[in-house]
């Protein structure tokens, strides 16, 4: 039966590159989360929007499953093909399409990577401010169905503020261009809107308009020591008010410790329970004379222990790296991953009570923080202990996740910040959004996706 | 032993550099400034010498505007205990930078000069060898390590064949390599400190050394964009295509 499904695909798309070795399976069937063993019908690499039409149609007809595929370093299980679906990997159309500099919009299609799309943008002077490490190999398809955060967004927002434009196969097969890059334009609903975060539950993205802006001033970047949790958020509002801020990120000792094993170079003496990147502008010494004033004022408040500042951007690098470096330093030992949200104001009291909770539910495993504390975002990585079996690690970390879905309930939080639902919280969503929500939701799905192919069981069962 | 150390202010090295439209320089306005690279580990190198034992006193040397002033507060913040700031709103070519260092070399009696190999802006790679030459002392470039004793300093230079370690005595010039050593970043409490630290300021002309270009620089302009690849079909095809060009 497979195969004749297969046949009648590569009929009806001549010429269309379709991968079905073993390797090839397992490469495209899983993103950064290794929880599922990956098992596809088969891989498509259209090359152009016409053959992701075509795909979207047989998928129609034959009842495939498809799951949208960009650059598989989603953390949410949102690309995996575990259950015979057919990837559509958009990892062919990474052009670059055109730029308008009156528009300030640069066109690329939705395979790109994000750190080609930042080279572009550098080409023409101008910036794409969505910036994370997985810069390399993430791509802006996956960005816009996921609405990715990143490390820029107390500046400059999330994936959904750069985007003008959206060229979309949708899950019944048509092909829409969305606000076409307008600034203006009040005729009715935005579906580009509704397109970001659908985590390819809607339609496949194939192109995008994004904006650019200026390219950020010069910045000076420093690492913190802070003796204590209520001193992170004293010091996001101190820096917040005297600086302008770019970047505003934190981590613990033991991210710190695993970093460090990592090849990171150390940067700083103090130990404390916690540490901070900031990034700021810097365009004259007064901007350095407000971060040593705020800094002084953090010692004398005893919020701030140490600290140390980057002389050049080679350091700046080394101090990013302390921060960036931490997911792939945990990966190899499959941590399990809360990736929450929270107004800024709900922080202080949130973290008290999660730092209890925490406690009493993972006595003996490592959990590691870090994140964009400025934006009111952590993530928590819980590591398994080298003796439990992953089944009984998972449901232990899965009845604790349960008790953190209820105190961000409480908090008026969300269990997804910026990875998506996808497979790894969707137990969880309805701590986030009420039931009337997501009977909206699943009402727009079937709008968009009429026979459900697209990423079946990904937000939703 | 007092060391005195080259401390220069350039674009950084990770900013991609852009030639002014009218080809009189490269845009510096906007831009991130730094130390040169070279002069950081070469003040890194002094201030672990110091740290050793080996000298009591590090000096960075600074020469340019007014507003390099900031740029030596890092030099001092990261460690030195002073700075000279010798001031000239002109362009500092390698020669007028190797009279300045002599005219200090005199006054400071130093028992070591480190400066950079070579500075990122201009890569001239001259003012250490020149320096040495005006001072009449020897000198040992491109230095990757650095020992100090009885008087000497054995260091491993990092040469085209590879690696050769000479024997210098004091007072002696060094230049640095990029793997001579990995500089400390500066601690933000230090910063507070270096306010105190003392930078004398002399100008330029009161040394009795003249300013003024040497060499003229005519025109600035950024290297020729390398063309975008062909793609070929296949064997034949590339074949043909280098016959075409004339390559085959
Ligand atoms: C080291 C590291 C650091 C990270 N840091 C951050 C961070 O700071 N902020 C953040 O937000 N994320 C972060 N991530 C997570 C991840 O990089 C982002 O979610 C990213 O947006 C995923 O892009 P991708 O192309 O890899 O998507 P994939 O993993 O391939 O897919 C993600 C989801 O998007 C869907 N999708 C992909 N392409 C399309 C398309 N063309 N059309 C429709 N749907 C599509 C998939 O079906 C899936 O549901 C990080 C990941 C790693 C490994
Ligand atoms: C002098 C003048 C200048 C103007 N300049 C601008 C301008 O610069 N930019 C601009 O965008 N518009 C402008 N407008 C148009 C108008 O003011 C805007 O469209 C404004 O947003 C309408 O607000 P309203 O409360 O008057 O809405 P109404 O005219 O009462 O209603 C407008 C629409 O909104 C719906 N609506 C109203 N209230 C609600 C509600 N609570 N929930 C759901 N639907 C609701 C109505 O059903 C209707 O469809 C201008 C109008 C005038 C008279």
């Amino acid at each position: 039966m497979t195969e004749s499904r297969l046949a009648d695909l590569t009929a009806r798309v001549p010429g269309l590159r379709l991968l079905t070795e073993l390797t090839d399976l397992i490469h495209y069937g899983r993103d950064w989360t290794r929880r599922w063993g990956p098992a596809p019908l088969a891989v498509a690499l259209p090359s152009d929007a016409a053959e992701v039409q075509a795909i979207v149609r047989w998928a129609n007809e034959r009842q495939v499953a498809l799951v949208p595929s960009g650059g598989r370093t989603g953390l949410s299980g949102g690309a995996v093909a575990a259950r015979g679906e057919l990837v559509l990997s958009l990892q062919r159309m990474n052009r670059v399409l055109g730029f308008d500099a009156t528009d300030r919009l640069l066109e690329v299609e939705a395979g790109i990577t994000l750190h080609a799309v930042h080279e572009a943008a550098r080409e023409h002077g101008l910036l794409y401010p969505v910036d994370f490490g997985a810069r390399g190999s993430c791509t802006i398809g996956g960005n816009v169905a996921t609405n990715a955060g990143g490390i820029r967004v107390v500046r400059h927002g999330t994936t959904r503020e750069w985007i003008a434009g959206l060229t979309v196969v949708a899950g019944n097969g048509e092909l829409l261009e969305l606000n076409r890059g307008l600034v203006k334009n009040s005729s009715g609903y935005d579906l580009r809107q509704l397109m970001i975060g659908s985590e390819g539950t809607l339609g496949v993205v194939v192109g995008a308009q994004l904006k650019l802006t200026d390219p950020s001033p010069p910045a000076q970047t420093m690492l913190l020591a802070l003796p204590h949790m209520d001193a992170l958020m004293e010091v996001f509002g101190l820096f917040r008010s005297r600086l302008k801020l770019q970047a505003f990120e934190f981590f613990t000792d033991v991210a710190l410790k695993h970093v460090l094993a990592h090849g990171a170079q150390r940067a700083i003496d103090a130990s404390e329970p916690y540490y901070v990147v900031a990034e700021y502008d810097a365009l004259e010494d007064r901007d350095e004379q407000a971060a040593l004033l705020a800094f002084e004022e953090g010692v004398r408040e005893g919020w701030i222990s140490d600290g140390v500042i980057a002389q050049n951007e080679a350091q700046a690098a080394a101090l990013w790296r302390l921060r960036e470096g931490i997911t792939e330093s945990l990966a190899p030992r499959k941590p399990y991953k809360n990736d929450i949200a929270l107004r800024i104001s709900a922080m202080p009291a949130f973290l008290h009570e999660m730092q209890a909770l925490l406690a009493r539910a993972y006595p003996q495993m490592e959990v590691v923080w870090f994140g964009h504390i400025g934006d009111g975002n952590l993530h928590i990585n819980v590591l398994p202990p080298e003796d439990m079996a992953q089944a009984e690690f998972l449901a232990h970390c899965e009845r604790v996740t349960r008790l953190l879905a209820d105190a961000l309930q409480r908090h008026g939080g969300s269990i997804s910040a910026e990875h998506g639902i996808g497979l790894v919280k969707r137990a969880y969503l309805d701590s986030t959004r009420s039931a009337a929500e997501i009977a909206l939701m699943r009402g727009v799905r079937t709008v968009f996706d009429p026979h459900g192919i697209l990423n079946p069981g990904k937000l939703f069962e | 032993m007092k060391i005195l150390v080259g401390y220069k202010r350039v674009v950084d090295y990770n900013v991609r550099i852009q030639v002014k439209p009218d080809g009189t320089g490269v845009v510096t306005e906007g831009v991130k400034l730094s130390a040169n690279p070279f002069d950081d580990i070469a003040l890194e190198e002094a201030l672990r010498l110091r740290e050793k034992g080996v000298a009591e006193e590090v000096v960075i040397v600074g020469i340019g505007p007014a507003d390099l002033t900031a740029h030596l507060r890092n030099g001092l913040a990261m460690g030195a205990n002073r700075a000279i700031h010798v001031t000239t709103a002109e362009a500092v070519q390698p020669l007028t930078a190797a009279r300045v260092f002599l005219k200090l070399v005199e006054k400071e009696q130093p028992g070591l000069v480190i400066l950079g190999k070579q500075a990122i802006d201009d890569d001239a790679n001259q003012t250490g060898q020149m320096l040495a030459a005006l001072w009449d002392r020897p000198q040992a470039t491109f230095a990757s390590k650095v020992e100090i004793a009885d008087g000497k300093a054995t260091v491993t230079r990092e040469v085209d064949a590879g690696l050769e370690t000479i024997e210098a005595d004091l007072p002696a010039v060094i230049t640095t390599d990029l793997r001579l050593n990995e500089p400390r970043f500066i601690k933000l409490p230090d910063i507070m400190k270096a306010k105190s630290k003392p930078i004398d300021v002399i100008e330029l002309g009161s040394l009795g050394v003249e300013g003024g270009d040497h060499l003229k620089t005519t025109h600035y302009a950024a290297p020729p964009k390398r063309s975008k690849g062909v793609m070929v079909k296949d064997a034949a095809e590339l074949v043909a295509t280098l016959k075409q060009k004339g390559l085959l």
